[in-house]
């Protein structure tokens, strides 16, 4: 007698079940390899390309000297011998610009962003929130370049024809001109820009708190406004952190709306012109990198370009490490960060 | 209402291991108080007090109150008057309106969109329409059924209701005293005194649930209202807080809902028996645990339905 046939599940081992899960593991595990190995090489090749501009500056790369305008045109301009690249480069100035027009637009989104989520969450009527949600998340997935066309063909012309004054334009006249290009129309439209997806994710964190905690603070005769502030916005501190870190890394890697509205000068106002400091053009460092993208084949011009992005690179993975670093004293009182 | 039939009743086997929780209580020292009355079979827990604070003066009271959630009655026609110095337990199977008519007193109930009411609650003769929401839950502060501590140290816990009443934000050195008093009053002080930076979501339920009662201690309410704050604790910290609300009934008034029957009989001076929205008694605890006037309260303390 010989053995009675194998079923038909014991005979296809390619479905059964340890044996794909084995199988599994392996795919899945060399597609995130994969990832990591890209991200990697990306990392070190931005270095590679970037390090003659460091190397040549030192230290002196980040600090303020000179015009970076005329800088970047005397690298771009360089002789074809290797041995007489130029290199010279002071970047402060668009470095400098692009902490002021980061920081200040994420300030702005952070305040309005907190208050609009409150609103939606606890104040709003249902009728007003069941547009105001969806309307919000719409926002968050319009493309810059849009926000960019309105700021450059609406605010900037409005800004320079009717807000800038005559006398705020003489008394700048030998430094720099006042178009309307500025760091006020970058500010306004960042922040514009940033705000909704900070008011999407906020507004889920704010929801997500326990009724318990609300309720329990309501019972204590807390009025409607301050439970709130201080039981559902505090514990929802990490999410608003997370929240903020993305907004930021949006704002800093933001090129193309920048390079339009904010006046492409390499310029660093001076908070010692009073108003006029918001009005003065600034050129950040990812919009120096799109205005100047065509200069890459110039070798020592790309190398200046990567040595840009590297730094961008690095405040990236910076922001990141602060905002799990902000979170850590959270975790004590149990907040789930 | 004598010609008319009663509800129907949803008669079910009773949960006899429900009955049990009661078994700590039962070993523990009675104080030397003995039941003056005879109790029904089922209720065997001695009381924890030795005798009801007569005469206590009327602090709230409900006129004809019905809560609607929709179009449904949830509580039906209800008064009740609550008094200072007595504990007031609201028992009743699950969905009579208990919670609800606790929640109305502060008027927390209002935080459900739908909930609506009618009829009058008044607050020291005074309606409580009449006063500012806030100030009426600052005199009349209530208990959750699940421990809800805030995700901070316990010392801010006690402190929050104090800091939110303070026209400006008063020092911890300033607070520190009141803090101290409120978990002392509310038997937790012993045991968190040496770390009040302790976070209060890693004390255990028991300790959690005394942190609730000290928070709401510290508002200084006239009026505390306990939404079953035992039924989620294991039966030693059941006891602490029975203790706890027994000691409490002499500086405020004490309204708790609780579906455990032991629990009433063991700390309540007077006891409302509500069934599908009604009240449908309302007596000292005695009374309506020894001889019961009508026969619903009577099936449902003996336990032939619950």
């Amino acid at each position: 007698m010989s053995a009675p046939p194998l079923t038909k599940f014991a005979r296809s081992p390619r479905r059964s079940g340890e044996s794909q899960d084995r199988r599994t593991e392996l795919v899945l595990g060399v597609l995130a390899c994969g990832v990591l190995a890209l991200v990697a090489g990306m990392v070190i090749f931005v270095f590679a390309k970037a390090w003659p501009s460091f190397s040549h500056n030192g230290l002196k790369w980040f600090g303020p000297g000179g015009d970076v305008g005329a800088q970047l045109q005397a690298i771009f301009n360089s002789p074809a011998d290797p041995a007489n690249y130029v290199y010279l480069l002071r970047a402060w100035p668009l470095i400098y610009a692009t902490i002021l027009v980061t920081a200040s637009s994420v300030a702005l989104a952070l305040a309005f962003a907190v208050l609009s989520a409150i609103f939606i969450v606890e104040f709003a009527p249902n009728r007003l929130r069941r547009i105001l949600e969806p309307t919000v998340r719409l926002l968050a997935a319009v493309p810059s370049v849009i926000y960019g066309l309105i700021g450059v063909l609406v605010l900037v012309p409005l800004v320079g024809n009717h807000l800038i004054t005559r006398a705020q334009k003489e008394s700048v006249i030998f430094v720099v001109q006042l178009t309307g290009n500025s760091l006020l129309v970058a500010v306004i439209v960042l922040t514009i820009m940033i705000t909704p997806i900070m008011i999407a994710i906020i507004v889920d964190a704010l929801r997500s708190v326990p009724n318990g905690w609300k309720e329990g603070a309501a019972a204590l005769g807390v009025n409607r406004w301050r439970v709130m502030w201080t039981i559902v916005v505090r514990s929802a501190r990490p999410a608003i952190i997370a929240a903020a870190v993305l907004a930021t890394a949006r704002a800093l890697g933001e090129a193309i709306m920048l390079a339009m509205v904010a006046g492409s000068v390499a310029f660093s106002p001076n908070p010692l012109d009073g108003p006029t400091f918001f009005l003065e053009p600034i050129q950040p460092l990812a919009s120096t990198i799109v205005i100047n993208a065509e200069g890459l084949t110039v070798v020592p011009f790309g190398q200046t370009l990567y040595a840009f992005a590297a730094v961008l690179l690095v405040s990236a993975a910076g922001l990141s490490l602060c905002g799990y670093a902000a979170k850590q004293p959270l975790k004590r009182y149990g907040i789930r960060a | 209402m004598e010609g008319m039939m009663p509800p129907p009743i949803r008669r079910i086997v009773v949960d006899e291991p429900a009955t049990v929780v009661a078994a700590p209580a039962a070993t523990s020292q009675t104080n030397g108080s003995t039941p003056s009355h005879s109790s029904p079979v089922s209720v065997t827990a001695p009381r924890r007090r030795a005798a009801s604070l007569a005469g206590g003066i009327e602090r709230m009271a409900t006129h004809d109150l019905s809560i609607l959630y929709g179009d449904k009655a949830a509580v039906k026609n209800v008064s009740l008057p609550v008094r200072q110095g007595e504990v007031l337990a609201l028992i009743g199977p699950s969905g009579c309106g208990k919670t609800t008519l606790l929640r109305s007193l502060n008027r927390l109930v209002e935080l459900t969109a739908t909930a609506s009411r009618q009829g009058r609650i008044t607050l020291d003769g005074q309606d409580i329409d009449a006063l500012e929401v806030t100030q009426l839950r600052r005199r009349v502060s209530m208990v959750f059924q699940q421990p809800n501590p805030f995700p901070m140290s316990v010392f801010d816990n006690v402190a929050y209701a104090l800091r939110e009443q303070a026209r400006k934000r008063p020092r911890k050195s300033e607070l520190g005293p009141a803090v101290a008093d409120a978990l002392q009053r509310a038997g937790l002080y012993d045991e968190v005194a040496a770390d009040l930076a302790h976070p209060a979501l890693r004390l255990s339920g028991g300790q959690q649930q005394r942190l609730c009662i000290a928070r709401s201690l510290a508002a200084g309410p006239e009026v505390l209202l306990l939404d079953e704050p035992c039924s989620a604790l294991d039966p030693g910290s059941t006891e602490i807080i029975e203790d706890l609300i027994v000691r409490l009934r002499e500086e405020v008034a004490v309204v708790i809902v609780t579906h455990n029957l032991q629990q009433a009989y063991r700390i309540a001076d007077h006891v409302g028996f509500m069934y599908l929205g009604e009240l449908v008694e309302y007596g000292p605890a005695e009374q309506i645990f020894g001889s019961p006037q009508e026969q619903r309260t009577q099936e449902y303390v003996s336990g032939a339905f619950g």
